[in-house]
């Protein structure tokens, strides 16, 4: 808001009130509670005009609010100006205000009336007010109040007044003011039940405050006569409403707000788009929020239930904001919620934060997920070089050495005889390719146990639990083969562990327990030794660790001092 | 009384002329040096013997030269020696060889299999001679 109007419309308020002080100066002992409750009622239009204008610069809303407060006041300071013009200009606008206050009512939320039809309505109200306070003041005479020379003349008086023309007018002014209104209060109605969304909760308070004008219009107004004590005392009670008006809707805006920020917080960690859009809806307290986004093959939108939506025409009464940062997605809201742009702007925010979370989050799910899998790939490749070397030893090296073996082993029977020192030339040849065969077989089987790849995972346990250097029992084992990585790692497992309490337990015995359950392989070994393992140890228990973690499993150490040491390998396997 | 004394690798035992009737022998690896090497071993022993590098000429020739004993490597590249000796094992006709696995592993690097499989037995193809395959065609009989 231009700070030059925003100066201007204080100055005017200030001025208003000050005129109307100064105007009915000194107060009348009987009507100053009155004429200061008119004082408030206005300066509060014109309050509620210079908030509206600074919250909603694009409506027109400050400025109805400004021009019912000055309406308000306007007159009033005219007739007690004791100036004959101004007293019967003040007489013909003395019920103006009423007229600006239906416009208003009939342009809220927005701030534009609806239709020429309804334009038509507001015209007529207005016309209708100064034609029929200008026909009466015609036949007012200020004698008729039994006020004498001391009251300014009404310039408009003819052939010296008429009370009954005068009332004759009132009552006709009263019929067609309880029409008026009654056309003006169906039109809010109508309003409010075509209104969706966020338009129809703003028009709740309107509801209440119209009908209470309206009652109060039509109990005051001429068709009803009650005491002017009750009318004046009445009047600014309910006008008061209409600032009241502004102050509601403000605090709905802000507590719609505030909502966002705590829909967003509670919102739970990947919760889908529907959620998010429920969320939102929620916080708004509009039901017919849809969060839209646009189909994969770029054809159109859909929204969180599924349904097509077009975005270029969302509808009447509907209004499209586009959500920065995802992608093309929209929010297609009541186009009532365009004029707190605040708040639009606030929800769409909301919204792209809580996206881009979601995206950021599922990117990273994604990239971990990526990571583990090329982890199990890495260990995989690992292990089948590792069968692959085996295999080429025993093809290769290992097939030549038995055959030398095999060959030293006849040429030694055969030199035995003829020359005993060839014999045993051959004979030390011989032990050295066989010695040579079984390093070589050992070599061969720390590369990658055949064994296991031969028999699976019992046949392989049963081996290591016969080659431990301490008496082992397998208390149990599973039959059936499993995926090559799952036995390779409850392998590692045991084996790792049973050298482990070889090496470091000073344990008696050891057991070994494989067992299936539901989804996965549990691998346990346990010892009677010294305890006091610790994984960060050399023991290679980091690496096993880093093994099992490669096909998605866990490794738990259970090792306290003096207690023995438990070793469990929790796999998943299908 | 059959005599095979081929070459000079049998001399020793042509000489003892203690020589039983000695049957053919089908040596089935898919390693041509051990094969041949085998051979000259086994026919310096005084067997007859014939030769099969794979799984499916094992069978195939197991029908044609109906052997005593096969020697099945269990490392083939078809079928393994476990598949090779069920097939052999039921040969229609006359009575099933003696089949003896071997390999340059050790027996327990093929775990409960060598015990569940219906072949004689196992022999490190390091321990391979003549006595040797004697010692399992004594036990069959």
């Amino acid at each position: 808001m231009n700070r030059w109007l925003r100066a201007a419309l204080v100055a005017g308020a200030i001025a208003a009130v000050g005129c109307f002080v100064w105007s009915s100066w000194p107060p009348n002992s009987q009507y100053a509670p009155v004429e200061i409750s008119f004082a408030v009622v206005g300066l509060s239009f014109m309050v509620a005009g210079i908030a509206a204008w600074q919250r909603w610069p694009a409506s027109r809303l400050g400025l109805l609010f400004t021009i019912v407060g000055y309406l308000y006041l306007v007159p009033y300071i005219l007739v007690n100006l004791a100036n004959p013009v101004a007293w019967t200009i003040g007489n013909v606008t003395e019920g103006i205000s009423g007229a600006a206050l239906a416009h208003l009512g009939l342009a809220w939320p927005t701030g534009r009336l609806r239709s020429r039809l309804e334009c038509g309505v507001v015209v007529a109200d207005y016309v209708q007010n100064i034609a029929f306070n200008t026909a009466a003041t015609m036949f007012w005479n200020p004698a008729f109040s039994g006020c004498n020379a001391s009251c300014p003349a009404n310039v408009l008086l003819i052939s010296g007044g008429s009370r009954s023309a005068w009332n004759a007018f009132n009552t006709v002014e009263g019929f067609v003011g309880f029409l008026m209104t009654g056309i003006i209060l169906t039109l809010i109605v109508r309003h409010w039940r075509s209104a969706r969304g966020w338009s129809r909760r703003a028009m709740i308070p309107l509801l209440w405050i119209a009908a209470a004008v309206g009652a109060e219009n039509i109990l005051t107004g001429n068709l009803f006569h009650f005491s002017a004590l009750v009318t004046y005392a009445l009047l600014p009670l309910v006008l008061l409403a209409g600032p009241a008006l502004f102050v509601i809707s403000t605090v709905r805006a802000r507590t719609a707000g505030g909502a966002l920020g705590t829909a967003i917080v509670d919102l739970e960690p990947g919760a889908s788009p529907g959620r998010l859009r429920d969320a939102l809806a929620r916080a708004l307290g509009d039901s017919t929020l849809q969060l839209a986004f646009r189909r994969p093959d770029g054809s159109g939108y859909l929204d969180t239930s599924g349904q097509a939506v077009d975005v270029a025409r969302p509808g009447p009464g509907r209004a499209v904001t586009p959500i920065a940062d995802a992608d093309g997605a929209v929010l297609i809201h009541d186009a009532g919620l365009e004029h707190e742009p605040q708040l639009v702007r606030l929800t769409a925010a909301a919204a792209s934060m809580a996206l881009e979370h979601s995206r950021l989050q599922a990117e990273v799910h994604a990239q971990l997920e990526q990571v583990r899998a090329s982890r199990a790939r890495i260990v995989e490749a690992g292990d089948a070089e590792r069968r692959r070397l085996e295999r080429d030893l025993h093809d290769g090296a290992q097939q030549r050495l038995v055959t030398l073996s095999l060959a030293l082993g006849m040429a030694r029977d055969r030199a035995a005889g003829a020359d005993p020192e060839l014999g045993s030339l051959i004979e030390s040849a011989s032990k050295e390719a066989r010695e040579a065969l079984t390093e070589l077989r050992e070599l061969a089987r720390g590369i990658h146990p055949a064994v296991l790849t031969e028999t699976g995972l019992s046949g392989a346990i049963q081996a290591l639990a016969e080659r431990s250097l301490v008496a082992t029992t397998i208390t149990a084992v599973p039959d059936g083969r499993f995926p090559a990585a799952i036995e390779a790692t409850a392998y590692f497992v045991v084996s790792e562990a049973l050298a482990n309490v070889a090496k470091h337990a000073g344990a008696d015995g050891a057991q070994v327990t494989i067992q299936r359950r539901p989804g996965r392989l549990v691998v346990e070994v346990s010892d009677d030794g010294a305890g006091g393992a610790r994984p960060e140890g050399g023991s290679g228990l980091r690496g096993l660790a880093d093994r099992v973690a490669s096909v998605g499993g866990v490794l738990r150490l259970d090792s306290p001092p003096g207690g023995g040491t438990r070793l469990e390998a929790d796999i998943p396997c299908p | 009384m059959l005599r095979v004394c081929p070459d000079a690798w049998g001399q020793t035992r042509c000489q003892t002329g203690s020589v039983q009737p000695s049957p053919a022998i089908l040596i089935v690896d898919d390693h041509d040096g051990f094969r041949t090497f085998a051979r000259g071993m086994l026919e310096a022993a005084g067997f007859t013997v014939a030769e099969a590098a794979t799984g499916a000429e094992a069978t195939e020739a197991a029908r044609a030269v109906r052997p005593g004993l096969v020697l099945l490597d269990i490392g083939l590249p078809d079928f393994d020696g476990f598949e090779v000796a069920r097939r052999l094992a039921t040969v229609a006709g006359s009575p099933a060889p003696v089949v003896v696995l071997t390999s340059t592993r050790e027996a327990r690097d093929y775990g409960g299999q060598i015990a569940a499989s219906p072949a004689a037995g196992f022999l490190p193809k390091d321990q391979l001679s003549g006595t040797a395959l004697r010692r399992f065609l004594a036990q069959d009989r």
